[in-house]
């Protein structure tokens, strides 16, 4: 029933102003009643902050649950055991432990991503012919990124879209040949995968000396920043440097901001300047907060992140984020993780402790 | 509060003109209220020259002084630093709280607690402390085993200092004169000014005195300007992280004395018999007071509470208590304007411990809407809690104190002060096995952040550590009786 609701709801053109406010909140109240009946952790946690169903009139005024519950709790509406899948988080903080986010059903969150996908990343496009830098779903099943790019091959991308990352590691060379192919043929075609992975590639590139330059209407999608995983660029000169390693002009160069803890994502429309303007569809909304108080930062000001996401229907709609931004006009900024603040004086700091505790 | 339009400089060089140096700018808070610092930034021509001129004025003048003259001069200088007239004084109170960001009375108290340590009386503790003949600095002096002994402290001994706690950098600085050592200090970036006109004013009142030490900056991290510096020093002093202190130790040459101090956590108990309706309230009181002062950000600062079950009061009373205590402390000596990051940090840990209280566990969460404090109560058999800081403490119910010491056991190399608040017995009962797992100073709940006048410093000698000894055995003594010229 909420499901159809919010199916539905995603489906409808709402438009903007007042009535596209309103519905928004009708459904965002809804989606609140039925994950504050059936999420027991998060009844708990609203109940804890003095709001219920009952009092609350606004979906600005709906608890939003922080990231790092989804390590400590359960926060499903049906029980765990009738999960259809279950994300998990990387686990780059508090000592690895990850977090998990249960699905009922993926019907939701696969409408979510490809409405979402096709209107941001394939305007135009029917099917692209598709190189993407993650490993398959089959290979990491928890990841919802690798389902993610899975849905976006399977669903948008051409016959010959394919993985270059196996367990070996990418197929540099393989996927040389693929991107002079498509050089050749003069159809656009789209690269996707973790910021990481195109920062390993572009540094193998670099060693073998290779550049490509693609075909017109070539794009590139990238999302999830570095986790540690490669070294860190600054966004213009990580763009910098797709633009001119592939011959993509950074206004295709397109991220995408997602999180496990949700089910819908946000984009930007290329980064020819950074950092870029952030967007999601109709059916998320973002406030910008003070992490201490939890009001609205008046807009302008930097804040902390909070998504509210109707399809996120089987967990909690509202999400308290570590990430800091800034609110305006048409979307956000991400201006970075918030969390990991060094002590100022000699005071041992959580981070430091648990690594002396690791060891 | 505006200031004016040029930066305070900070430091002290001798053998430089002042007008030869580069500056650079580091700005503290923002708005009307925002205090310009430049800190020197000096190239390696510099670097050499000041070496050299502080190493020559430490062998022709500090180390030809009896001890008793350079305490007499640090007395004269901290005597004035007490003076709350005096214009170093003044200028100390109105423009640390701008750079810390703590509250001003917080300071001012502050300030005049820790100079109290460095009086002259005090700076003879000191140097008892660590030697049972401080004249062994002066001349050599009989030896227990036979022969004559005499320390001496390095030619050039340079402090790395971190953090912003007001003041800190006093205790290696005023360490390394007593041993009679050139001194080179780098001031932290977080709090540049003190240690400078530390070393100014003591030039005032001993010209030829303040020859002998130097303060100087760079940017942490900065390895060419760290390796000049590293490469010149006897003994190197360093404090901050232990990745911080990781990249120093690589630099330091081999043949350098190495004395890192990293960051430390510390934690109070709260015995039963502190729980009585008569006495819980001041219990409360003093931790507080540990908490607020200086917003936790010192090694010294408890983070969590073990508070013993079976009082008149339970824990969650305490913690009650302890919140009313907190709330009272932020109207009296507010916290200092946090970061994003901090406030990030300060909010992720209560959003975390108010999930614990989800799984039905016994968690009591009670914190200031506004964010300005936060006291978590578990009756989980919980550790070591390390918190946000920025008056953020854990509150651990144990059955009894004895089983602390098990519990932060596994952190023995990050331990430092226990706060006590216990009955005689039941102190040495316990400081006994706690020294086992770690702990390095244990004192009353309430002095946890004023360490008293030649404390160990995690457990170190502060002195005995900076010296070398020169011995003459017994064997030259008797060859040289046989050679004098009254010799039979």
């Amino acid at each position: 029933m909420i499901y159809d609701r919010v199916l539905a709801f995603m489906e409808a053109d709402i438009g903007t102003g007042a009535a596209a406010d309103e519905a928004f909140n009708a459904l965002a109240l809804a989606v609140f009643a039925h994950q504050f009946e059936h999420n027991q952790p998060y009844r708990r946690f609203a109940m804890q902050r003095g709001r219920t169903p009952r009092g609350v009139r606004s979906w600005r005024d709906i608890p939003a649950v922080p990231i790092n519950a989804f390590k400590d709790l359960t926060l499903s509406c049906r029980p765990a055991e009738e999960s259809v899948r279950i994300f998990m988080t990387s686990g780059t903080t508090k000592g690895g432990i990850r977090g998990q986010i249960h699905h009922a059903t993926l019907t939701v969150y696969d409408r979510s991503m490809l409405l979402n996908f096709r209107r941001r990343f394939m305007p135009g496009e029917g099917r692209m012919a598709m190189g993407i830098l993650f490993p398959t779903e089959t290979a990491m099943p928890n990841s919802s990124l690798a389902h993610y790019l899975e849905l976006a091959r399977a669903e948008c991308g051409t016959p010959d879209s394919r993985h270059w990352i196996g367990e070996a590691g990418i197929d540099t060379a393989g996927l040389y040949d693929r991107l002079d192919a498509a050089e050749r043929s003069g159809q656009p075609f789209a690269l996707l995968g973790a910021s990481y992975g195109f920062v390993h590639l572009m540094d193998a590139m670099a060693r073998d000396g290779r550049r490509f330059s693609l075909p017109e209407g070539s794009r590139i999608l990238d999302t999830g920043g570095f986790k540690g995983q490669s070294r860190e660029l600054e966004p213009d000169e990580f763009y910098g440097r797709l633009a001119e390693f592939f011959g993509v002009p950074r206004r295709l160069c397109i991220n995408m901001y997602g999180m496990t803890e949700l089910s819908t994502q946000f984009y930007d429309d290329g980064n020819a300047v950074c950092p870029s303007l952030k967007s999601g569809p109709h059916w998320i909304r973002s406030r910008v907060v003070d992490p201490l108080s939890g009001r609205d930062v008046p807009p302008g000001s930097m804040g902390v992140l909070v998504h509210h996401d109707l399809a996120h229907v089987n967990s909690v709609a509202a999400i308290l984020t570590e990430d800091a931004g800034i609110l305006e006009e048409g979307g956000f900024r991400l201006l970075g993780r918030v969390a990991g603040a060094q002590a100022k004086g000699c005071s041992l700091a959580v981070e430091d402790f648990l690594a002396a505790a690791r060891g | 509060m505006a200031f004016g339009d040029e930066p305070e400089p900070a430091g002290h060089l001798p053998g430089l003109p002042p007008d030869a140096v580069e500056r650079r700018v580091l700005t503290f808070g923002s708005g009307d209220a925002a205090l310009r610092v430049a800190v020197p930034v000096l190239d390696a021509g510099q670097v050499e020259r000041v070496a050299a001129t502080v190493r020559a004025a430490a062998r022709g003048y500090l180390k030809t002084l009896p001890t008793a003259h350079v305490v007499a001069v640090i007395d004269a200088a901290v005597q004035r630093l007490l003076d709350r007239e005096d214009p170093w004084r003044r200028r100390a109170e109105r423009l640390l709280p701008a750079v810390t960001g703590y509250d001003p009375e917080m300071v001012r108290l502050g300030l005049t607690g820790y100079l109290k340590t460095f009086r002259a009386h005090e700076l003879r503790r000191f140097l008892a402390e660590d030697f049972a003949n401080p004249l062994v600095l002066d001349e050599f002096q009989p030896a227990p085993k036979g022969g004559f002994t005499r320390a001496f402290g390095p030619d050039l001994l340079l402090h790395v200092w971190a953090g912003n706690v007001p003041g800190l950098p006093l205790w290696s600085l005023i360490s390394g004169l007593l041993v009679k050592s050139g001194t080179v200090g780098k001031l932290p970036s977080a709090e540049p000014l003190f240690a400078g006109w530390f070393a100014q004013l003591l030039a005032e009142i001993d010209p030829r005195l303040g020859e002998c030490l130097a303060v100087v900056w760079w940017k942490g991290g900065d390895a060419a300007a760290e390796r000049a510096w590293l490469a010149r020093a006897d003994t190197v002093v360093a404090y901050g992280g232990n990745a911080a202190l990781a990249a120093i130790r690589d630099r330091v040459p081999v043949t350098t004395r190495f004395l890192p101090y990293g960051h430390k956590i510390s934690f109070a108990l709260v015995s039963r018999a502190a729980l009585d309706p008569r006495r819980a309230a001041e219990t409360a009181r003093l931790a507080a007071h540990d908490i607020a002062r200086y917003d936790q950000q010192g090694c010294y600062s408890p983070q969590t509470l073990f508070v013993e079950r079976g009082g008149r009061l339970s824990p969650q009373d305490f913690a009650a208590m302890l919140a009313h205590e907190l709330a009272a402390q932020a109207r009296k000596h507010p916290r200092r304007a946090l970061s994003m990051a901090e406030a990030g940090e300060v909010a992720g840990w209560r959003d975390g411990q108010a999930l614990r209280g989800l799984d039905g566990s016994g968690h009591l969460l009670l914190s200031d809407p506004a964010g300005g404090w936060c006291v978590s109560c578990t009756d989980a058999p919980d550790g070591l809690v390390p918190t946000a800081l920025n008056r953020t403490i854990a509150v651990v119910a144990v059955d009894d104190l004895a089983e602390v010491a098990g519990r932060v056991a596994p952190h023995r190399a990050v331990l430092q002060t226990a706060g006590i608040a216990a009955p005689p017995e039941e102190l040495f009962r316990l400081a006994g096995p706690l020294g086992a797992a770690g702990v390095t100073r244990l004192c009353a709940l309430g002095a946890m952040t004023a360490p008293e006048a030649g404390w160990h410093h995690d457990g170190r000698f502060n002195l005995l550590d900076l010296v070398t000894v020169t011995e003459i055995e017994r064997s030259a003594e008797a060859l040289a009786e046989g050679l004098a010229r009254y010799a039979d």
